[in-house]
């Protein structure tokens, strides 16, 4: 497990397996696991190695070559390993008025313009999605791989976890901004199970038809204001979502 | 005559239904809608509330009344119930000889519902037809299904998105309930339909209905059949909408459509389902679950190597000849039973009734629905592998091997079938049976998955898990007498080995005999010995091309379709095709340029097959399902779709 930046609530979630974590313990060797253990090994080779984080120094880049160079099967794991995360905001601003903004000595700080997801520097083998990311999927790929299969990560949209769980629409019931029909699946509906609108946190899924869902939002009463911050939260790093909030700018 | 319970009486209906033993589902009220849930009381019931629609808008509302069932339908169904939406199909117990499979069962206590309307009685009847009425059976829905105590309730009011009167699903209930009963005026009017229904209904505290009540129920009933939002009556609609799918219109609604999948899961009769492999931690627990799918989905439009419907014009196009056009050829009756909730639960507001009027409208040529097959009616799970083992593995190309497989007592099959081979927790996949004798069966597997990748790398000695045969085979007896052309590029020629060796086994009752075979390259060529032996024996003129030559290569280069041109083709041959689909295109161009009938050409066709049983949807091909109808097509069968978008 390693870490770019990032919250660590990606690597929390495999500690809250906590009735499946021994089992985990026994199919795996874990060897670096910085939020569980301070006795780290960062050199490989491994079989297979969660990131969390995404890219926004140049000596995390310099990292990330060191882990893929080692790794068989490169798992991202959270919104900001997949789409650069809530820091990916920073892309749509200038980065080095944040930083003078911010710090006392702005001169010591190192850091990239953008932040970015883990693929776009190097090759993945499986990304999970959200933030946090969904226990039940990080478990299914541990146990994939250790059986030869290939996880089933679908890519579908969140409505289909929530029509399944049998949830009632929050969009048809009650109007509220549910991201739900352009987001990936893999949380299990969680928000609108909850009587509230999804917000995107696992990121598009394949096809999104984003324009169609801002369309029906802006007919539902959401301003262009509305509409720019509905896509650009925690994955509005995402292509399909950043496109869609410069739509509305 | 009908029997009259009191609304506020319904409380002993509840509680007699559940002394009897059953979990009685019904209405209730959650999260703003009318969802179907366990009953315990009287009070569960939405007494008072009523439901309004609109595309893409659904709310509650007090009644001034005290009705119990004064609403219509909302984003539950039964199917919720009778066909989960996920349940696991097959469970691995290792130990002793090795994994054995046993199909789950359905659990718990029979289910009674109360509040099916009409048209979802009917659409019941519409998921009978797809998960029982074929020759293999969903058994976990059968016997939930079997015990299942129905207690209809007939609308007297319409919503403003019902249509089930031009589905001639409703009002009034004609499907096979237990008790079927009229709310009116603070009273259900009760009609016993079967013995469990008497038998209930005789020991509540009734009074006796008359020709008046009657009357009322019937006046009632014709009122609210009157008083419906919205129809869908377009003249022989089923025709109309598949002759009309290059309208201007299905891009013009994928342009609207979120592709979520919300219609297709509210849908009372959508049946189609994902079905995945499961693994513990341990690896010791391994097993296979039905998810439900849609139309919508990526997955559920991929086939290796390719995705066919990869927009969403042929995604809505899919759903929406299926529901309404191809179902009926598939299963007799439309998929579509005017509940409305397609309408009211798409995000976007999308109106199927709207829709189908305008494709309907069009002016495509009329081509017409192949009539429905007649079907055996089986009752086998079919979905429960078997253990085999390997006896031989026979290395063909670097990605290529034939495995050898000891033959299951019993075990029949016909040339061009294939089998399910599956490996705990890895995968379950269709592979055609390239050769067998009478202790062995061989699949020739190419890795290119993770399942196909593991089933490779098996040794000699290893097990794994086999269900079949399914699927059509080529049709050998209709060549007899004639010429007979194979036409095979890549892998395609395995599921025609056995039927090869078998036109040579019978070669005097058949015409000449030729083989056109290609490969991608030298080092592709799979059955290469046997091929020399064909070519030596001079009983089969055999003729071998690769796409890309090598050094040592002196045979000849170029795709099969180009050997076509060269040879000659008789008119009067059979000719059995398979291959990339893409070959198989031009390889019927060519046959067609030289007229010969497409009733003469057979092809073996490929799509996703899951749960190759016919129950899961994902093989649809038009009106067909590849896993029981195909994968050998006669040509004229499907030519009205082959190479069209979306199918």
């Amino acid at each position: 497990m390693f870490k770019l930046a990032s919250c660590d609530g990606c690597q929390l979630t495999l500690l809250d397996c906590e009735d499946e974590l021994l089992a985990v313990a026994d199919a795996v060797d874990i060897v670096h696991f910085p939020e569980a253990s301070s006795r780290l090994a960062p050199d490989g080779p491994f079989d297979v190695v969660l990131v969390e984080g995404s890219v926004t120094t140049p000596d995390q880049l310099v990292e990330l070559r060191h882990i893929r160079a080692q790794t068989r099967a490169l798992v991202t794991i959270g919104a900001c390993a997949t789409a650069g995360g809530i820091q990916a905001l920073r892309n749509f601003a200038d980065h080095e008025a944040f930083i003078r903004a911010v710090y006392a000595r702005p001169e010591y700080i190192q850091t990239l313009a953008t932040s970015t997801p883990v693929a776009a520097h190097v090759p993945v083998e499986y990304e999970l999605r959200g933030c946090p990311i969904d226990k039940r999927q990080l478990l299914e790929v541990i146990s994939a791989l250790l059986v030869g299969r290939t996880p089933t990560i679908a890519d579908e949209s969140v409505c289909m976890e929530c029509k399944r769980r049998g949830a009632v629409c929050v969009v048809v019931t009650s109007d509220q901004a549910c991201l739900g029909p352009v987001t990936h699946a893999g949380c299990g509906a969680l928000c609108p199970a909850y009587a509230r609108g999804c917000y995107g946190c696992f990121g598009p899924r394949e096809r999104p038809n984003t324009a169609a869902l801002a369309d029906a939002l802006a007919r539902r009463g959401m301003d262009r204001g509305g509409l720019v911050r509905t896509f650009r939260l925690f994955t509005g790093g995402a292509p399909a979502f950043r496109k869609e909030s410069e739509r509305h700018e | 005559m009908r029997e009259v319970l009191a609304t506020a009486d319904l409380e002993q209906l509840i509680a007699l239904v559940r002394a009897d033993g059953y979990r009685l589902i019904g209405p209730t009220v959650q999260d703003g809608a009318i969802v179907y849930d366990e009953l315990t009381a009287a009070r569960d019931l939405p007494i008072g509330w009523t439901d309004e629609q609109a595309p893409g808008r659904y709310r509650l509302r007090r009644r001034d009344d005290q009705a119990a069932f004064g609403y219509n339908v909302g984003p539950h169904s039964w199917k919720r119930h009778l066909y989960p939406p996920r349940e696991t199909l097959v469970q691995l117990r290792r130990g002793g000889a090795g994994p054995r499979w046993e199909g789950a069962r359905a659990e718990g206590p029979p289910l009674a519902f109360l509040g099916v309307r009409a048209c979802e009685l009917a659409a019941i009847a519409v998921q009978d037809k797809a998960l029982i009425g074929g020759p293999f059976v969903d058994v976990r829905y059968q016997a939930r299904r079997e015990r299942c105590l129905i207690i209809a309730v007939q609308c007297t009011e319409a919503g403003a998105l019902c249509f089930c009167d031009s589905m001639s699903a409703g009002p009034r209930v004609s499907g096979d309930a237990d008790i079927v009963a009229t709310e009116l005026d603070g009273a259900l009017a009760l009609e016993a339909r079967s013995e469990r229904g008497a038998a209930i209904v005789e020991r509540l505290p009734t009074r006796r209905g008359d020709a008046e009540l009657d009357a009322a129920i019937d006046g009632a009933l014709e009122r609210c059949a009157r008083s419906m939002g919205r129809t869908l009556a377009a003249a022989d609609l089923p025709a109309r909408l598949w002759s009309n799918l290059d309208h201007p219109r299905l891009a013009e609604v994928a342009e609207r459509c979120l592709a979520c999948g919300n219609c297709t899961l509210v849908c009372p009769t959508c049946f189609c389902a994902d079905i995945k492999d499961t693994s513990d931690l341990t690896g010791d627990a391994a097993g296979r679950e039905r998810v439900w799918d849609s139309c919508f989905t990526a997955g559920h439009s991929k086939i290796h190597g390719a995705d066919i419907r990869p927009d969403t014009r042929g995604r809505y196009q899919q759903w929406i000849s299926h529901k309404l056009s191809t179902w009926v050829a598939q299963f007799g009756s439309s998929g579509c039973v005017g509940c409305g909730r397609c309408i009211a639960w798409c995000p976007v507001g999308i109106d199927l009734t709207e829709e189908a009027t305008i494709l309907a409208a069009g002016d495509g040529e009329l081509r017409a629905l192949p009539a429905p097959r007649e079907r055996p009616r089986g009752e086998g799970d079919g979905q429960v592998p078997t253990p085999v083992t390997v006896l031989e593995v026979t290395r063909e190309t670097h990605d290529v091997v034939t495995l050898t497989l000891a033959r299951p007592p019993g075990y029949t099959h016909g040339h061009g079938q294939f089998n399910m081979l599956s490996l705990p927790g890895v995968g379950d996949v269709p592979i055609s049976i390239s050769g067998s004798d009478a202790q062995t069966l061989e699949h020739t597997v190419r890795a290119v998955g993770a399942a196909t990748t593991a089933i490779t790398a098996l040794a000699p000695g290893a097990q794994l898990g086999l269900r079949g045969p399914y699927g059509s085979s080529w049709p050998l007896d209709a060549a007899i007498g004639r010429p007979v052309v194979v036409i095979v590029g890549g892998l395609g020629l395995a599921p025609l080995r056995s039927a090869l060796r078998e036109l040579l086994a019978r070669a005097d009752e058949f015409g000449p005999l030729r083989l056109l075979y290609g490969a991608r390259s030298p080092d592709d060529i799979v059955f290469d010995r046997e091929l020399l032996g064909w070519i030596q024996s001079g009983r089969m003129r055999t003729h071998v091309t690769v796409d890309h030559g090598s050094r040592t290569w002196t045979g000849n280069i170029g795709v099969v379709t180009k050997l076509i041109r060269r040879k000659s083709m008789p008119r009067d041959a059979v000719y059995l095709l398979c291959g990339p689909e893409v070959m198989m295109r031009f390889a019927l161009a060519q046959l067609e340029h030289l007229e010969v009938p497409a009733a003469q050409v057979y092809l073996s066709m490929e799509r996703n097959m899951k749960c190759a049983v016919g129950l899961c949807g994902r093989c649809q091909y038009g009106p067909h399902f590849v896993c029981k109808d195909g994968p050998v097509f006669r040509y004229d069968q499907i030519a009205d779709i082959f190479g069209r978008p979306g199918f």
